[in-house]
């Protein structure tokens, strides 16, 4: 079922016009890239926090609520410059195992970022890092750096 | 035609063409390919935190961070990023010089990034002694917004090149 909506999605009249374009899927690769950059920017300031790097003289909890518009925001752009890229290459990515790994590790990724987030919100302005904090910080940078492994990989290998 | 007025070029980059470590670097299967993936990792990370300082000089983000504790936090791994992003452009541009000499968008990029460095030079010289003035102020002056936003738009540009080398429309 999945797998024939792929199929057909590359049959819409929009996901057409898009690979028929010269330029429109060219720009919108780059500018997701750029999007991917301002989120990764945001995800590091939290990450960078929860390791207790970055910029430790401001909480915890004040670090996750200047970086979550950020997050939110790119988040939404990523969305937006990445589903015309899918729509116009859709049977090509469902037969990707790159972009089902980007696809699963986002997922993680998405989890893991929105959980760190909360939990750093909620946190009064003495508290400081912890062994917990350390890891879950690590764990997640490991995880966006293996969503953008297979995304860049999907193009290079299929 | 753009191609014609890097002509002088040519030659050099023929000559590396032929280099065995250019040509090995070509015919692998997996280092080229992994090295643009490495290449686009660092970059983000490095752009990432690039585009934060950016926003904070802007006003946009991170207004309860002084900028001096921030620049001084997130320096040290910025340049650990833009190491990481130029060793690995520099290991690409080698492994494949006559796609890279005649393209227009890597010349953008390089350009670009020559004027991001003439941007942060004009910050240190310029706009840097003004800090302790404005370090923990709600607002930044009209002088750091001008480097910030010079800088997101010069960034910004930098990755669009990059991401547009592989379609040489003006070849």
């Amino acid at each position: 079922m999945l797998e024939q909506f792929f199929i057909d999605m590359e049959q819409w009249p929009i996901s057409k016009a898009i690979g028929e374009s010269l330029w429109i899927y060219p720009v919108d690769q780059a500018l997701h890239l750029v999007g991917m950059a301002f989120l990764l920017g945001a995800v590091m300031m939290v990450n960078l926090r929860l390791l207790g790097l970055g910029i430790t003289k401001t909480s915890l909890a004040q670090v996750a609520r200047s970086a979550r518009p950020w997050f939110i925001g790119g988040m939404i752009f990523m969305i937006l410059t990445g589903l015309p890229q899918l729509m116009q290459n859709a049977s090509r990515e469902y037969y990707s195992e790159y972009f089902w790994r980007k696809m699963y590790f986002l997922a993680a990724s998405l989890v893991v970022t929105i959980i760190s987030i909360r939990y750093m919100t909620r946190q009064p302005d003495s508290a400081g890092t912890t062994m917990g904090s350390k890891l879950t910080g690590a764990f997640s940078l490991l995880l966006w750096v293996n969503v953008i492994i297979p995304a860049r990989l999907i193009g290079l290998f299929t | 035609m753009f191609s014609e007025l890097l002509a002088p070029l040519r030659s050099l980059a023929e000559f590396v063409d032929m280099m065995p470590a250019s040509i090995a670097f070509r015919e692998s299967i997996y280092v080229s390919p992994y090295t643009t993936v490495a290449h686009v990792v660092a970059m983000c990370f490095f752009a990432g935190l690039i585009l934060i300082m950016d926003l904070r000089l802007l006003g946009w983000a991170f207004m309860e961070t002084s900028f001096s504790h921030l620049q001084r936090r997130l320096f040290p791994l910025q340049m650990l990023g833009m190491a990481l992003a130029a060793a690995t452009g520099l290991v690409l541009t080698f492994g494949d010089p006559l796609r890279f000499y005649g393209n227009i968008f890597f010349w953008t990029k390089m350009c670009m990034i020559a004027l991001t460095g003439i941007n942060a030079m004009a910050f240190e010289y310029v706009t840097q002694d003004t800090v302790p003035a404005w370090d923990e102020a709600p607002i930044t002056p009209y002088g750091a917004k001008l480097a910030g936003g010079v800088s997101l738009a010069l960034w910004s540009t930098v990755i669009v090149a990059g991401r547009l080398i592989p379609y040489n429309w003006f070849a």
